[in-house]
Order: structure tokens, then C-alpha cells, then sequence
């Protein structure tokens, strides 16, 4: 373990009666990253987050800020912070009384912080979390955890359920007023690509595995999409596509490890966008 | 340690209202009906008159008696008032969190499963009572006051009829050994509510009700044998603190307070309770069944 990784895990595995919920897992993240952990419903995304969070016992090593996380969970959400979904602060609480709960239980939030944070949204201090509105309650959510020095950020979904204008006000919170390039953010959602340019790392679970783990700029090296149609496109087949679309009748085929030169004939050439790569890869797997 | 309690059980009193609007209400309630008792009391002229010359006449132990019987009424309202909340608070404190999933927010703080339940167990056996106790106390003394004002109408002396005749201190006392006493000898019930509000899936009132009237019923019916009935029902209603006996004396057709009424603090034998087997084994049931429920919230992940 380098001292910069933040998580280790190696062969983690979590099992639900017969179900392989993780099975025999093995991954790290490093300080400052900020890695998206994409999967289809049922891959394992939870309960994978869930071990790291201390929330499951689960067989394997697993080391998260150095820390057992299931058997030492109060020294580790010193340092972590979660929002599992958006509708789990408690809706009876006044945005005072939350504060003044936070203050008192967690040891590196700062008040004023939250307080600056929250005077650049309409939450008024007086309100009751049942009165706002969703966006509203993970803005609120959001600065508290801003306002708080961890050393890890886990989000599950954290974006379910709100509009286009509080999920983009969201992810731009997140990377201006949290993300400092020291803290280490971990994050599961369904919408991709809303957050792939601000991921620095991605890794693809599926039915419990790893399907890909890589650097973002690794997957221009790694991964290349090709758009041709015609004569060009038995030439493309040739070169081992690991998955082929049809848009506009023109096929896309996707290359991994393919030499981008060996293609720069036969078409157009891009990187392709993560969704896309993520249904390769997952149909690839199912294959 | 000790600033996480008091924000956790801050955060019990901000949640669940009933603790501190139940005895307010009940206050209220019977502040007024102390007050249209005495108008209405009034409207009988001659006769108040005489009762107030007989009060007078009466010795001070007499006196003390009466008003002793008639503040202790009040306590034991405000008393039961306070059991129904403890019941219905504990039932609630470990499955509303779990209803709308904000045990996933408070799970999210560095705070162990274990503080978290006995901040509910402290409010459940401490705040309650005492918050309880604090408007018992509030509302005797605007009994007395009301008493006083309605006397000195009637042109009786309040100073001499009220205030030097009301045991104050020795009902507090006695209210404060009560208030401590009492939530301890029933925290069986209370470790058995908090179990069934982290376990169950729903109605933890039906949850937690259903056992304790059927399994009697049926060890009676298979064993005919009743020790789970004596030891909810009839343990629950003997607290081997006082006997209720010398407190009320029943004769055949009316009843009168006892000599004992004088001072409800003698009345009440500490050393008995605090060395009863039967208090010991109840609060280690109580014991057993709060880490049971600790154990619960820490280990099963359904919620999420």
C-alpha cells in the first residue's frame, strides 16, 4: 500500500445468500482523485460503497483511509463523508437545528463555512428540511458536507430524482467549492455523462467485477471509435471491433488496443464518451 | 463522549415534541379545571363560607393530609401522561430514522451505533420523567397560588390555610425519588420497546404489544403455569418501593389517606428498592434487550 492510496481493497467479496453481490474485487484510489464507479442497476455498486463506508462486513482486505472500515467506523466517518440518495436528511429538522448537530457531533465542520455556502442559496436558516425542495435539501446537504475537512467523499446517486439545473448546479458546487485537489471523491451515478469531464479516474462494475478500471486520459490511449460506412467498414471489422452501433446508417466500431494509425483511413476517429464505452463493455461481458 | 449525549438527546427533545408539549397540555388542562372548580365552587355562598371556617378549625396535619391527597392526584396524572409518551417514544425512536431513511444522514457522522441508542435510553428514562417532573412541580405551585387567591376572596387566610399547610419540599423529594425510581423499575418495557423499534418492519406498537398479551395467554393455556404473567403484570404494578396500602387506606365503602399521606418521602423505603432482586434482574433485561437493539442498528443494512 503506497501512502497516497486512500482505499485498498483486495479481493473483496460480499455475498447475499447465493448471490455474488462483489465477487473477489481488487482496486485502489489515490489521494485527490476523483473516481466514478459506473454499473448497471444490481451490479454491485452499493454494496461495493457500503463495505467502504462501513456499512457491511464483507470478506477480503479492505483498507479504507488506513482504517478496518466496518470495525472501525467511528474514526473513519471522521474523515468520510456520504450522501447516499437525496432524501436522507431527516425532514422534521430545522436547517439551524442540523447545523447545531453537526457542529456538536463531527470534529472538523465548520459552521461558518456551511453558513457561507448556504447564504449563496434561498435555504433559510429557520426553514424545516420537509419545506425545501429536493434540489433544495441536496444543496443543503452538500454544503454541510463541504463545510466538513474530509479526507473522502463517497456519493451514491447523489443526483436521483432533480432537474437538469440543480444537477449541473450540483456538480459545479461539487468541483468549485469542495473539490480542492487534495480531497478524494468516490461517486456512483446512472448519468455519465454529466460528470465524466470532471472524473479523473472511472471504473465499470458488472454483476460484481471489475470490467475496467483507468486513468480518464488512459482511455484515449486505450480506446478508440471509429465512424465509417461501406467498403471501408468490412476493412474496419477486421481489426477486432469490441462493439459496433449503427447511427445515421453509418456504423460506429469500438477498438481497444487498436493502433489509432492502422484506422486513420477508414473513417472518422474519436475518443469515445464514456456511456458509450460503458455499453460496450458491459454488453462485452454479458457476451 | 459527554457533548455527543447532549447533542444526541438535544436532537431526541427537537424530534419528538411530545417529550415537552404532553406535560405543558395536561398542565394547562389542569390549571383551567382547577380554575372552574373553584368558580364554580363558589356559586354555593354560605356553605364555602362554613368550609373555610371548618378548614381553619382543622389541625395541621389535617390540613397537610388534604393537600398532600389533592397535589399527589396531580403527580400521578402528569405520571401516566409521561409513561404514555415513554411508550410511544420509544416504539418511535429507532424506527422513524429508519422510515425515511435518515438513519443513512445520522450514520454518516462519527457517531457509534451504541451512543446513539443510549441517547434515546436516557431520554426515554431520564428527560421524560424529568421534564415531567419540571411541570408538576410548575403546576402545584399555580394550584397553590389559585388556592391562595380563591381563599383570601373568600375571606379566609391563604397564609395560614395554603402555603405554611403544603408539604412543597416533601412532595418534590418524593416526586424526584419517583420520577428516578419508577423509569428504572419499568425499564424492562422500555429495553423490550426500543428492541422491537429497531427490529420490526412495521407497527411497532402492534409488534410490541402482541407478545406481551399472547405469550401469557398462552403459557397459561399449554404450561398453566403464569410466570411471564407475573413478571409483566403483576411485577409491573408492585414496585417494592412503597406499599400502597398505608398511602390510601380502603375501608368499606369509602377510602381515606393513611397517616403515612403526612409525608410521602417516609413513606417510601429507598434501601428496599435499591436492593430488590426483582429491580436488578429488570434492568438487566433492560440491558440485554438495549444492546440487542444496538446490535440491530449496527449490523443490519436493509435500510439502505
Amino acid at each position: 500500500m503506497t501512502t497516497t492510496s486512500l482505499v485498498t481493497a483486495r479481493n473483496v467479496t460480499k455475498t447475499f445468500g447465493d448471490v455474488r453481490a462483489v465477487d473477489n474485487v481488487s482496486f485502489s484510489i489515490d489521494e485527490g482523485k476523483i473516481l466514478g464507479l459506473i454499473g448497471p442497476n444490481g451490479a454491485g455498486k452499493t454494496t461495493l460503497l457500503k463495505a467502504v463506508l462501513g456499512l457491511t462486513d464483507c470478506e477480503g482486505e479492505l483498507s479504507v483511509l488506513g482504517l478496518d472500515p466496518f470495525r472501525q467506523r467511528k474514526q473513519l466517518m471522521q474523515n468520510i463523508c456520504f450522501i447516499a440518495d437525496v432524501a436522507v436528511l431527516p425532514r422534521w429538522i430545522r436547517v439551524a437545528q442540523l447545523l447545531d448537530f453537526v457542529e456538536a457531533t463531527h470534529p472538523n465542520f465548520s459552521r461558518k463555512r456551511c453558513e457561507e455556502l448556504l447564504g449563496q442559496t434561498k435555504i433559510r436558516s429557520t426553514s424545516k428540511v420537509r419545506e425545501l425542495s429536493k434540489g433544495m435539501v441536496t444543496q443543503l446537504h452538500l454544503s454541510i458536507i463541504t463545510a466538513i475537512d474530509a479526507k473522502l467523499l463517497v456519493l451514491d446517486e447523489p443526483t436521483l430524482g432533480l432537474d437538469i439545473i440543480f444537477r449541473k448546479e450540483f456538480y459545479s458546487n461539487l468541483v468549485n467549492d469542495y473539490f480542492d485537489g487534495k480531497r478524494t471523491i468516490l461517486i456512483t451515478t446512472h448519468q455519465v455523462e454529466e460528470i465524466e469531464n470532471l472524473l479523473t479516474d472511472i471504473m465499470f462494475i458488472h454483476e460484481g467485477r471489475i470490467v475496467l478500471e483507468s486513468p480518464m486520459e488512459g482511455i484515449a490511449d486505450s480506446y478508440v471509435e471509429l465512424l465509417t460506412s461501406g467498403e471501408n467498414l468490412a476493412k474496419a471489422r477486421g481489426f477486432g471491433p469490441i462493439a459496433t452501433r449503427e447511427v445515421f446508417g453509418k456504423s460506429v466500431l469500438l477498438y481497444e488496443n487498436v493502433d489509432r494509425n492502422n484506422l486513420k483511413g477508414l473513417g472518422e476517429l474519436h475518443t469515445p464518451s464514456v456511456a458509450d464505452l460503458f455499453v460496450a463493455k458491459i454488453k462485452g461481458a454479458q457476451a | 463522549m459527554i457533548g455527543h449525549q447532549l447533542a444526541l438527546i438535544r436532537r431526541e427533545i427537537w424530534e419528538h415534541r411530545a417529550i415537552y408539549v404532553t406535560p405543558f397540555v395536561i398542565a394547562i388542562v389542569v390549571t383551567l379545571l382547577t380554575l372552574t372548580g373553584q368558580v364554580s365552587i363558589s356559586a354555593f355562598g354560605d356553605a364555602v363560607d362554613l368550609a373555610i371556617v371548618g378548614a381553619s378549625n382543622v389541625d395541621a396535619v389535617h390540613r397537610r393530609m388534604v393537600l398532600t391527597g389533592i397535589l399527589s392526584v396531580v403527580t400521578s396524572v402528569f405520571a401516566f401522561g409521561a409513561w404514555i409518551v415513554t411508550v410511544f417514544y420509544s416504539l418511535d425512536a429507532l424506527y422513524a430514522e429508519r422510515k425515511d431513511k435518515s438513519i443513512l444522514f445520522w450514520r454518516s457522522l462519527p457517531i457509534t451505533d451504541a451512543e446513539t441508542v443510549v441517547s434515546k435510553l436516557v431520554t426515554a428514562l431520564l428527560v421524560i420523567p424529568l421534564v415531567s417532573l419540571g411541570a408538576v412541580m410548575l403546576t402545584q405551585l399555580a394550584i397553590l397560588v389559585l388556592f391562595g387567591l380563591w381563599v383570601m376572596m373568600q375571606g379566609g387566610d391563604a397564609g395560614h390555610l395554603v402555603w405554611s399547610s403544603a408539604p412543597l419540599m416533601d412532595l418534590w423529594l418524593a416526586g424526584l425519588l419517583l420520577a428516578i425510581a419508577m423509569p428504572l423499575w419499568l425499564s424492562p418495557f422500555v429495553g423490550w420497546f426500543l428492541f422491537v423499534s429497531a427490529f420490526t418492519k412495521r407497527s411497532p406498537l402492534l409488534m410490541a404489544f402482541l407478545p406481551i398479551l399472547i405469550l401469557p395467554m398462552l403459557e397459561r393455556m399449554f404450561l398453566r403455569s403464569h410466570y411471564l404473567y407475573d413478571a409483566i403484570f403483576e411485577r409491573s404494578f408492585k414496585p417494592p418501593i412503597a406499599n400502597i396500602e398505608t398511602l390510601i387506606r380502603f375501608d368499606e365503602s369509602d377510602f381515606r389517606l393513611g397517616e403515612d399521606a403526612i409525608s410521602i418521602v417516609s413513606s417510601l423505603d429507598m434501601v428496599r428498592f435499591v436492593t430488590s432482586p426483582s429491580l436488578w434482574a429488570g434492568i438487566i433485561v433492560c440491558g440485554l434487550l438495549v444492546t440487542a437493539a444496538i446490535y440491530v442498528r449496527r449490523y443490519r443494512d436493509e435500510s439502505y
